[in-house]
């Protein structure tokens, strides 16, 4: 009957300490977008910068392709799904941590 | 022929997968999102399939060669949109246990009249973005087998309307799939093909150099369907049924219907609304002025990057995810499959630029996929090639206009009236009149509409979907106060703004190119007002509610903990 409550329970009757668990994975998962979005924003964003600084570029060929056009054709793709595959990774470990957290003996 | 015989096989196909899932198809569940056990390699492919619309497979290559490499930064936006949506959106929706986005939007903010509004908008958005894909299968029928405008748009909305009421979304998670490949094959292979066909790239001055596209040796004959006004570059003489015309460089020349032969090295005169460009400016991703300016491209990236994560035949899509961390994965191969397909079409705007260049005359470089294969390899080959690819165009209408159509039909049916009272066979029946129905409305206003740009409307649909979904989703799942009036006060400002924005932009035709650039992609400032909008109403509206919510628990808590049981127990 007056068996230990466990963060678990706390977070499944709603009280105020569930509620502090709970935001401090929000906040974590959060804070982890949004430092991938700020990477994310600095490589593709610096992208068309970068090519519009250094106009010299045009003049290097690739495979008989000027580099801006195959610059922005061929590896951001891969970029992305390194992102992507990274960031997924991340947030699949804050859940576990948040997992053993609530339930330690599970 | 063969093209006829390869656009019969595809839709064959499709009907066929769509008649395979039906048998599976047995509740509304099945239905709806296919019993949330499509695994994430077929829900990616599906998603993939989905999206890579006309837009994608005709539009970015015709882009491309009209406007210059900075078109190539719409494949970039279309594809980032996913990580943003992986970022954000895709497992918290997924753990949330709703079918729809209006079914979001009530349970998270436990308001009707939202879940109402979002229907609204939902219909709006998929409305129009159905519309031109309707039309542009119009076009690609005509183009390929000369068939009327109207037969396209009734063949391919019967088609989509049928097989979407006959196979729910299970049968269409196959189709979906089954085309993602088809498109990439589609695309791909006569790109490679022709490549080895050609050794490699053509006489490169007049794609990265310092020339204008050029009549080959042997003149070029060019048929004028309608009247063209005509820019030409340098001075020329062309033959127009028989009679010389002489031009001066930069001379602007009403050319009439008919024939109009350019001899062997002139510079390829072009039709209004299109720059003629040299080599050097054509290949460069960003330039100065015009559509490649720094301010155009970012404007445009940001579009794309927050338009894709409004768009609810997306979004309806992670719901068949098993549970949150699939969903992720999901959306991680979407953006290695989106990858694999976005390397092709600038091969075929570049070598457009060289093998189709009276397509600048014309003004029709939107079908220079469809028509780069029998023009780079003339005879069987060609032929061939030219057969694949219009199936393929072929697929991306039917797969982005399947999605769509379930998004209406299942918004139809299931947002505006509660039958929970009702047994599974009349939901069926309901799903599948509102399948047929919702397809009605979107062919007519594609019959009438056929002077309608279709990047106006599918530019539309975009940034309505940016304005409205983006800021309710980000905000519902990661903000604790948002309320529903605030919800409800930024969907309307969001869609407001966007919606004048467009129109002003229509009637206006204003001159500057940034001003141009804002109107035509209002993302930029409507979305802003919009989660301004939300957050300020919010905020002045309600005092914090006690913590935590159930709908936050549901939206965040990871599987398995007994926790994931939604605010609506």
């Amino acid at each position: 009957m007056s068996a230990p409550r466990t963060p678990r329970d706390e977070l499944a009757e709603a009280t105020a300490h569930g509620g502090l668990y709970l935001r401090r994975l929000i906040r974590r998962q959060l804070g982890l977008s949004v430092l991938t979005l700020v990477a994310f924003g600095g490589f593709l964003g610096s992208l068309p910068l970068a090519l519009y600084l250094l106009p010299g570029l045009q003049d290097v060929d690739v495979l008989g392709v000027p580099l801006p056009l195959l610059a922005i054709v061929v590896p951001p793709f891969p970029v992305f799904v390194a992102f992507g595959w990274l960031y997924a990774r991340r947030a699949q470990a804050l859940e576990q941590e948040f997992r053993e957290l609530v339930e330690p003996d599970g | 022929m063969i093209a006829l015989a390869a656009i019969l096989a595809v839709t064959g196909a499709t009907v066929g997968l769509g008649v395979y899932g039906v048998r599976i198809a047995r509740t509304t569940s099945d239905l709806f999102v296919a019993s949330r056990a499509v695994t994430p390699w077929w829900n990616a492919a599906a998603i993939s399939g989905e999206y890579l619309s006309a837009a994608s497979f005709l539009g970015i290559a015709g882009l491309q060669m009209k406007i210059g490499s900075g078109a190539l930064w719409l494949p970039l936006g279309f594809t980032a949109g996913y990580l943003a949506l992986l970022l954000f959106v895709a497992a918290p929706l997924r753990r949330f246990g709703a079918y729809t986005i209006s079914d979001f939007a009530e349970a998270r903010l436990r308001s009707p009249r939202l879940r109402a509004l979002s229907a609204c908008i939902v219909l709006l958005i998929g409305g129009f973005y159905l519309v031109p894909q309707l039309k542009g299968a119009g076009l690609t029928l005509g183009e390929v087998v000369g068939a009327p405008y109207w037969v396209g748009v009734v063949a391919v909305g019967a088609v989509v309307a049928l097989n979407v009421a006959l196979g729910g979304m299970r049968g269409i998670t196959y189709v979906q799939a089954f085309q993602y490949w088809l498109k990439t094959f589609a695309i791909a292979l006569p790109a490679c093909l022709l490549l080895l066909h050609l050794g490699g790239l053509p006489e490169r001055s007049a794609m990265f150099g310092a020339e204008y596209p050029r009549a080959p040796a042997g003149g070029l004959t060019v048929t004028l369907d309608e009247p063209v006004l005509a820019t030409f570059p340098e001075a020329a003489t062309v033959t127009v049924d028989g009679r010389a015309v002489r031009a001066g460089a930069g001379a602007e020349v009403r050319l009439p219907a008919g024939t109009v032969e350019l001899p062997a090295g002139v510079a390829v005169p072009v039709a209004e609304g299109t720059d003629a460009q040299r080599g050097t400016d054509w290949a460069a991703p960003v330039s100065d002025t015009g559509d490649a300016s720094p301010l155009f491209v970012y404007s445009l990236l940001i579009a794309t990057f927050l338009g894709t994560m409004g768009l609810p035949h997306i979004l309806v899509r992670f719901y068949t995810n098993r549970d949150g961390p699939a969903a992720r994965r999901t959306t991680v191969r979407v953006l290695g499959l989106l990858g694999a397909f976005y390397a092709f079409p600038a091969v075929y705007g570049a070598l457009g630029r060289v093998l189709t260049p009276e397509l600048y005359l014309t003004g029709e470089t939107d079908t220079v996929v469809l028509r780069l294969p029998e023009a780079a390899w003339p005879g069987l080959g060609g032929e061939l090639l030219g057969a694949l690819v219009a199936a393929g165009a072929f697929a991306a209408f039917m797969s982005t206009a399947s999605g769509l159509l379930v998004s209406l039909a299942g918004t139809v049916t299931h947002d505006f009236r509660r039958d929970a009272t009702r047994g599974a066979p009349a939901r069926r029946r309901r799903f599948q009149a509102a399948a047929l129905g919702a397809m009605v409305v979107p062919a007519l206003l594609a019959l009438v509409a056929r002077e309608l740009d279709i990047s106006v409307l599918v530019g539309w649909a975009f940034a309505l979907a940016a304005s409205t979904f983006c800021p309710l989703l980000l905000l519902g799942i990661w903000w604790d106060r948002l309320t529903a009036r605030g919800a409800a006060a930024g969907l309307v400002v969001g869609a407001t703004v966007a919606t004048a924005a467009i129109f002003t932009g229509l009637v206006l035709e204003p001159g500057g190119r940034s001003v141009e650039a804002l109107l035509t992609q209002p993302a930029v400032v409507s979305v802003p007002l919009a989660f301004a909008t939300m957050a300020l109403v919010s905020v002045a509206g309600r005092p914090v509610r006690r913590p935590p919510d159930p709908e936050l628990l549901a939206l965040h808590a990871p599987e398995g903990l007994g926790l994931d049981d939604p605010a609506r127990a």
